[in-house]
């Protein structure tokens, strides 16, 4: 705050040892400022999340498509199942990828702009992303799923927000 | 803040000085009420994170802007109630 000094603060009480003094508050740089007013910006924090998702469902996918349909013909030597799941694996891993990705970048910019306009930092920003992104989503499959997809997704990002928040 | 005037003429320097300290009171009564009242309507109690958020950075900004704003209408209609006084 603007009226806080350099006072000097008292010990634990009961203690007789000499006070701590602490250090004056000190003023960022301009450069500190124009380094944290990069994250400010909605773009540059929606393609960050949007990447940070990417390389999630990127790992996800390969993890997933390795446990996905296991070759049990014996047509193919050992060399050609390698190469087939090994396709697999990296076609199943990059839809997850982009699929995570979109998700993330979505799901960034929304809560971001909503959190602009509405000038608070609350769980009902979450709760609004959240449905934006799983509407979107779903939005392929008519109405009632989008309807279904925004409600499913706002519940499981508030649970993760609330999650997160736990060790506060 | 605006440019520094120049000294009107016929003011000794010592009443100069005087009215720029007065002055520079005005201005730091200023700064700490805004920013005191700003933070209190805009920052939340809890103290979750130590940086500000989006929300709380475009409050702060609708908050300066409004008083600043206020304040120099305020400023206007008192000065020009001035010379009937």
């Amino acid at each position: 705050m603007a009226d806080a000094n350099a006072e000097p603060a008292v010990g634990s009480s009961g203690s007789n040892e000499s006070v701590t003094k602490i250090e004056p508050i000190r003023m960022p740089t301009i450069e500190e400022i124009r380094a944290q007013d990069v994250w400010n910006n909605c773009a540059v924090k929606s393609v960050a999340s949007g990447v940070m998702g990417g390389g999630l469902g990127l790992m996800m996918g390969l993890f997933l498509g390795a446990l996905d349909n296991p070759i049990t013909n014996d047509t193919m030597t050992g060399r050609q199942q390698f190469v087939f799941t090994a396709k697999q694996m990296g076609q199943r891993s990059w839809s997850s990828c982009k699929t995570f990705a979109v998700m993330g970048l979505v799901f960034s910019a929304a809560e971001c702009i909503i959190e602009k306009a509405r000038a608070k930092h609350d769980t009902t920003n979450t709760a609004f992303a959240g449905c934006v992104t799983g509407g979107s989503m779903s939005a392929r499959g008519g109405p009632k799923a989008a309807c279904i997809g925004c409600a499913g997704f706002a519940t499981f990002s508030v649970l993760i927000e609330k999650f997160f928040d736990r060790h506060t | 803040m605006a440019t520094p005037s120049p000294i009107p003429a016929g003011i000794s320097k010592e009443q100069a000085f005087s009215m720029a300290q007065t002055e520079m009171e005005y201005r730091v009564e200023l700064f700490n009420k805004l920013a005191q009242t700003c933070f209190r309507k805009c920052v939340d109690n809890r103290y979750k994170e130590a940086e500000l958020n989006m929300g709380d950075n475009s409050c702060i900004d609708r908050c300066v802007s409004k008083y600043w704003q206020v304040n120099g209408m305020v400023g206007q209609l008192l000065s020009v109630g001035k010379p009937p006084m």
